[in-house]
């Protein structure tokens, strides 16, 4: 690593660059702050000389009423211009530290948008949103109010020094000034550390929201055990945390801010003595002993500004720390360098000895998996929990990376395929079907930018939602609260699924999804899903995945594997699997036994003939309801 | 301006009267510091005039003025450092004190709260807005307290000097005021704008960081982007706004200072060429008038300070008088709980004339076991939830053991009532904790049994640490079924007298599920025992079934009884039955 590449990563590191970044963007817009900041502070040492002149004028007795008039717009004119550029100055400067903020927000969001699901297993929601909330507001204030009090403060401090350059005799001035020399050795001590500190409070503020996030997130739980106590108290150790570590931070950032401004005290503590003695020996005159002292007070305030600066920059400096930690997280799953499949898939689906272990676990959750599944087939899932269900489907969406060669769509390996592309080509209802607080139109229509209102009811209608849908308040215009609150669990899931068909993918995958509908609802939409009515978004050229517990909805897929602690355990169909006696058939004598676990109904040949047909009449119906809908 | 000052004081008032003393010790001690700063340039001049300007200056008597110099100089740093502590301290704790009220106070508050506040709004609310109290106690009071001091002693100086020239520099002061007040209802309209918008920007990044593998699975990175950013901009708009008000104001004042001088000049300049004001006062006096604006300045600059806490302030207020619509009649007494329950004529709308629930008439008698079914959005979650008073039924009543519920003591009847709900929440913690859900006063042996009844036993101890294994981001690494057993043994682990379980094996197989129900079965003695299901071979067992049609109750009876009645139980019977259709 060249040593360039090295600055460079350091500076990635501690988030600086995200300021520099933007100013070398807009450097006339910097230039013309810190120039009017400069000229103002310039003009605000003109305006006494303007008094002193007005004041030699009288002594000399030479003012009259012309005069008078002249120094008055002077010191109008002067001054105005100095209130005018300082002006000038500080709205470029604070505008564009709020746009940086802005922009900073902007990454955050991209970045989030790129960070796999292994990224928020090991991040709160609520840290992460701490970030957005206290790190941006602490980088704001050193890139708003950093320009002015920095240029200000040097610019005064410059004039102060130069005054006392000029006017003095050196023995004086390095003797009043020595004691300054600390300064930078109490910013290399208390500088790193008081960014330490800072960190620390920002993550004591993250672990607030995150405890804050998921409490309220969980109000239900919390509610229904009555456990309301118990959570006050896991919140008040965080905030006790935030206090303990806020004192501390203060602690070191008080001090530090009031030894700064020390130092010239203490200089002028040794000027009156050491100039005193000087003046009574008559090495220097009692006028510019006095001047010198003067011009010492003057170094106290931008002094003391300096050192809040210093303050608020170590600050700022672990915020931008924080801040670039996550903006430097890499994405998990690349778009490989090479060409990147991106034909239209057509929906054959082919999975070889896939064996899949979680990074940082021990056990493979997968174990020598293979299927195939041609276009428009259905393949169902079944097994126990945790027996890896989910974590196929998520690797066939590269959820996580899938070893090479083991998943190919239409004959090609899903890691040739952009991801974008791969997503595309499949729609997936997950297990917990997550909603967002908008419409149930926006939420059906959520792969599109814009909601085609039809094909949104017709999905619904497909998912045998839409009756529900038609008895809110409004309509499909109804806002559905945070995660769908305002639903039930069942229309939930068939909204959830309703937004799988809406997209209108060649591959579905549904995950336990239809847990929450009963199992008439369950076979309509299963039916529907098939169904030619509505040919641009379903039908039979859909390969489907089912994963399912109930196997009622499985068991008309054309082939079902059983997974069990990750193995393929039993596959076939619906007749075979439970001809074979296996965990399909014993599962399956369960569910369908109608007296519970004892095994299969030995009454049921007649029953069964009855029923079924009893289902056909119902489909009928179903399909001249959905008519009568599109008549009307 | 003045009711919002009010309501900002009403809350903050208690807190600092807690700690009046204090405050009155850090008022004191800044008025200290102060005086510290000038009284050095008092020194200087003393030393000066009385010790080093004489004919026969005295090195020792000068060494004495350097030593009380270097004191006071020490001593203003000690109590510089010590009054900032001592002021941070107690800001803490009243912002500490603020926070955890806020947060008890929103724990009070009913669902139909949460239901209407999404939850990143809350978030803003105890963390931001808060936050925004602490510049208040940083900046403001001190530099405040110092300001006003310096600006007295100026005020005093000027009138000692000459009353008709200071009378006259008192004439601005009602157009300070004025612009003030429009420039102060300005800054707070924007920055009540702001805050509310950033709370925007903040719900809609929790929302989307919660659903991001949603975003991703369905590839709407750019749409949601596109989202954020109409956010996003619509808040940096308003800072924008909010800055350039303030520095307009900044304009407003720092100007005044300037022209203050030149009309002075102007002003001053006729009386001293007549001759009936001395030169000395008029050129005082363009000192003083530069100091008088200064604290003004410094003044003027930290009111934005004081707006954005008003804002801050108001919106905790309004979070403070959210009154709960569920509350618990005092004196409420604990009946002895048997776990009869009556549903009499109940009805529920969560929006007025949209009754979901449309009257249901139910009685269960202690230890029955009870089923329901019904299609989906028939009102079954939400009649359960009116046991545990998460609603209050619009009319009817609820009861159990005969005694309405609304004069059950909340914490009882909660600890009464366990729901196992449809959806699954767990903490970031251990699991250990999440099953006893970190009431330490639950033995890890209680936890470790109920487990192993469960069936969840096996899989918690093939976790890398068992029991200690912290769950990552609310359980997000553990499989559906495995999330359902934890909070399946959470309700367990707490033996309610009325144990209700919804769509609570929905995500089991069917195996684990027999193992659930055996465990059930053993520890049911007397208990009573709801349970909601689609999945018929869930509630076949139960001693009766009641089926639910779009908020009432169709049909009730055994499983066999009903399915002889061929209604809506033997339809749904029947198509969780059908085999081998050809369908594809
Ligand atoms: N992100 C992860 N990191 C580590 N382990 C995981 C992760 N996700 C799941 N697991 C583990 O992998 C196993 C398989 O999980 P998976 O979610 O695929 O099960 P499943 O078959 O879908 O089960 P269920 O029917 O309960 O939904 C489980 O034991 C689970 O604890
Ligand atoms: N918090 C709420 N605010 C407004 N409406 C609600 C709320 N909760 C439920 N609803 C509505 O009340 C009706 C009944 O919902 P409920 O959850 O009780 O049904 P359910 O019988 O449990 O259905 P499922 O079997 O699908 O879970 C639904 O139409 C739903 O949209
Ligand atoms: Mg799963
Ligand atoms: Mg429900």
């Amino acid at each position: 690593m060249t040593n360039n590449d090295k600055a460079k990563k350091k500076s990635k590191e501690s988030g600086w660059y995200l300021l520099w970044e933007y100013a070398r963007e807009h450097p006339f817009i910097y230039f013309v702050s810190v120039a009017s900041i400069g000229l103002s502070a310039i003009l605000a040492v003109i305006i006494p000389r303007i008094i002193g002149q007005f004041t030699d004028s009288f002594k000399a007795g030479t003012l009259d009423v012309s005069g008078a008039w002249k120094y008055t717009w002077l010191v109008f004119v002067v001054g105005i211009a100095r209130v005018s550029f300082g002006w000038i100055g500080r709205l470029l400067a604070a505008q564009h530290g709020r746009v940086i903020t802005y922009k900073i927000r902007e990454k955050l969001f991209k970045k989030w948008e790129s960070l796999s699901p292994s990224y928020y297993h090991g991040h709160s929601v609520g840290d992460l949103l701490s970030h957005a909330l206290s790190d941006v507001e602490v980088v704001r204030q050193v890139a708003s109010m950093g320009i002015n009090i920095t240029v200000n403060g040097i610019f005064m401090l410059g004039a102060a020094l130069y005054m006392m350059i000029i006017h003095m005799n050196w023995p004086l001035a390095i003797a009043g000034l020595g004691p300054l020399i600390a300064i930078p050795v109490m910013v290399r001590y208390y500088g790193p550390r008081i960014k330490e500190q800072s960190a620390k409070l920002q993550a004591a503020l993250g672990n607030m929201s995150q405890t804050v996030e998921e409490i309220f997130g969980g109000i239900r739980t919390v509610k229904a055990f009555g456990n309301e106590n118990v959570v006050i108290g896991r919140f008040e150790e965080k905030v006790d945390n935030i206090v303990s570590e806020r004192i501390k931070f203060v602690k070191l950032s008080s001090i530090f801010g009031a030894l700064v401004p020390l130092m010239a005290s203490l200089g002028f503590v040794i000027v009156i003595s050491y100039g005193s003695f000087l003046t009574i020996n008559r090495t220097i005159s009692l006028g510019d002993f006095v001047a010198f002292l003067l011009y010492l007070t003057l170094l106290r305030q931008p002094l003391e500004q300096l050192g809040n600066m210093l303050n608020v920059i170590q600050r700022s400096s672990a915020s931008l720390g924080r801040i670039s930690e996550l903006l430097n997280v890499p994405p998990m799953v690349f778009d490989g360098t090479g060409k990147l499949h991106n034909s239209p898939v057509k929906g054959d689906i082919e999975v070889k000895n896939l064996t899949f272990r979680y990074p940082g676990t021990p056990v493979n959750v997968l174990k020598d998996i293979s299927f195939t599944i041609k276009r428009g087939r259905t393949l169902g899932i079944i097994g126990p929990i945790g027996s890896g269900k989910t974590t196929l489907a998520h690797l066939m969406l590269r959820l996580y990376e899938p070893p090479a060669g083991s998943i190919f769509i239409d004959g090609v390996d899903i890691r040739e395929f952009s991801v974008e592309h791969l997503r595309k080509s499949i729609a997936y209802v997950p297990q917990n079907g997550f909603l967002f607080s908008t419409t149930v139109l926006e939420n059906i229509a959520f792969s599109e930018d814009k909601a085609d209102e039809e094909k949104a009811v017709n999905s619904a209608i497909i998912t045998a939602v839409d009756e529900d849908i038609r008895k809110f308040p409004d309509m499909y215009g109804t806002e559905i609260g945070e995660r769908g609150v305002r639903l039930s669990g069942g229309q939930k899931q068939r909204v959830a699924i309703a937004r799988m068909i809406y997209k209108n993918a060649p591959v579905h995958i549904l995950d336990d999804s239809l847990s929450a509908v009963d199992t008439k609802t369950e076979r309509l939409i299963l039916t529907n899903m098939k169904n030619e009515k509505f040919p641009e978004i379903a039908g039979r050229s859909k390969s489907t995945i089912i994963i399912s517990h109930r196997l009622s909805a499985v068991m008309n897929a054309n082939e079902i594997i059983v997974l069990d602690r990750g193995r393929v355990f039993e596959r076939g169909n619906h007749a075979s699997l439970v001809k074979a006696g296996g965990l399909y058939a014993r599962l399956w004598n369960m569910q369908a036994g109608i007296s519970g676990r004892h095994g299969f109904p030995d009454d049921d040949g007649a029953n069964r003939t009855e029923m079924l047909e009893a289902l056909i009449d119902e489909d009928a119906q179903t399909v001249k309801i959905k008519e009568a809908e599109e008549g009307a | 301006m003045a009711i919002k000052f009010k309501a900002a004081l009403d809350i903050l008032l208690p807190y600092l009267k807690k700690y009046r003393f204090r405050m009155v010790w850090i008022f004191l001690l800044v008025i200290l510091v102060v005086s510290t700063d000038l009284v050095q340039p008092i020194i200087v001049k003393e030393a000066i005039d009385k010790h080093i300007s004489v004919p026969h200056p005295d090195m020792g008597s000068i060494t004495l003025m350097t030593g009380i110099y270097f004191i006071v100089v020490i001593a203003a740093f000690g109590l510089t450092y010590y009054q900032n502590i001592l002021l941070q301290e107690t800001g803490q704790s009243i912002i500490k004190h603020i926070r955890t009220d806020l947060f008890r106070h929103l724990q009070g508050l009913s669902l139909k709260y949460f239901d209407r506040n999404a939850s990143g709004r809350i978030i803003t609310n105890v963390v931001s807005d808060t936050e925004a109290l602490n510049n208040f106690f940083t900046d403001f009071l001190a530099n405040n307290i110092k300001s006003i001091f310096t600006l007295i002693m100026i005020i005093v100086f000027m009138f000692q000097l000459n009353i008709k020239i200071a009378a006259y520099c008192f004439l601005v002061v009602p157009l300070i005021i004025i612009i003030s007040a429009y420039f102060q209802g300005k800054l707070r309209a924007i920055n009540q704008e702001m805050r509310s918008r950033l709370s925007t920007v903040i719900a809609f990044l929790a929302e989307n960081l919660a659903g991001m593998s949603i975003v991703q699975i369905f590839h709407q990175e750019k749409k949601q982007f596109r989202e954020f950013d109409l956010r996003n901009t619509k808040l940096l708009e308003s800072t924008m706004v909010e800055n350039q008000l303030t520095l307009a104001y900044f304009l407003f004042t720092e100007s005044l200072g300037d022209i203050g001088v030149a009309a002075l000049v102007w002003f001053g300049s006729g009386p001293v060429i007549r001759g009936s004001v001395s030169f000395g006062v008029l050129y005082a006096f363009i000192g003083y008038i530069r100091r008088f604006f200064q604290p003004i300045n410094s003044i003027t600059m930290q009111l934005n300070v004081l707006q954005t806490m008003l804002v801050a302030t108001e919106r905790i207020v309004r979070t403070f008088n959210e009154k709960p619509d569920i509350t618990e009649i005092a004196g409420a007494k604990v009946p002895a709980v048997k776990g009869g329950i009556s549903f009499n004529a109940t009805h529920l709308a969560y929006k007025e004339d949209n009754d979901i629930l449309k009257g249901i008439d139910l009685e269960i008698k202690p230890g029955d076991r009870v089923g329901f079914v019904g299609a989906s959005g028939a009102g079954k979650t939400s009649l359960m939830s009116l046991l545990a008073r998460f609603y209050d039924p619009t009319g009817g009543s609820v009861k159990i053991d005969g005694v309405d519920i609304r004069e059950w003591p909340l914490k009882e009847l909660r600890q009464t009532v366990g729901i196992v709900q449809q959806d699954i929440t767990l903490f970031a913690g251990t699991v250990l904790d999440n099953i006893r859900f970190f009431r330490k006063e639950i033995p890890a042996t209680r936890v470790y049994e109920v487990s192993k009844m469960i069936g969840a036993d096996d899989f918690i101890r093939r976790l890398p640490l068992g029991y200690e294994t912290l769950l990552s981001e609310k359980g997000a690494t553990l499989s559906f079924g495995e999330r359902q057993l934890l909070s399946f043994a959470r309700v367990m682990v707490f033996d309610p007298k009325i144990l209700i379980l919804d769509e609570a094996t929905a995500s089991l197989d069917s195996e684990s599920e027999a193992v659930l129900q055996e465990a059930i079965g053993k520890v049911s003695g007397g208990r009573t025992l709801l349970v909601i299901a689609h999945r018929l071979s869930t509630v076949q067992q139960m001693d009766y079934i009641v089926v639910m049609d779009d908020g009432l109750i169709v049909e009730k009876g055994t499983h066999e009884e009903l399915l002889k009645k061929s209604g809506h139980y033997t339809t749904l019977h029947k198509s969780g039955l059908l085999i081998e259709e050809a369908l594809i």
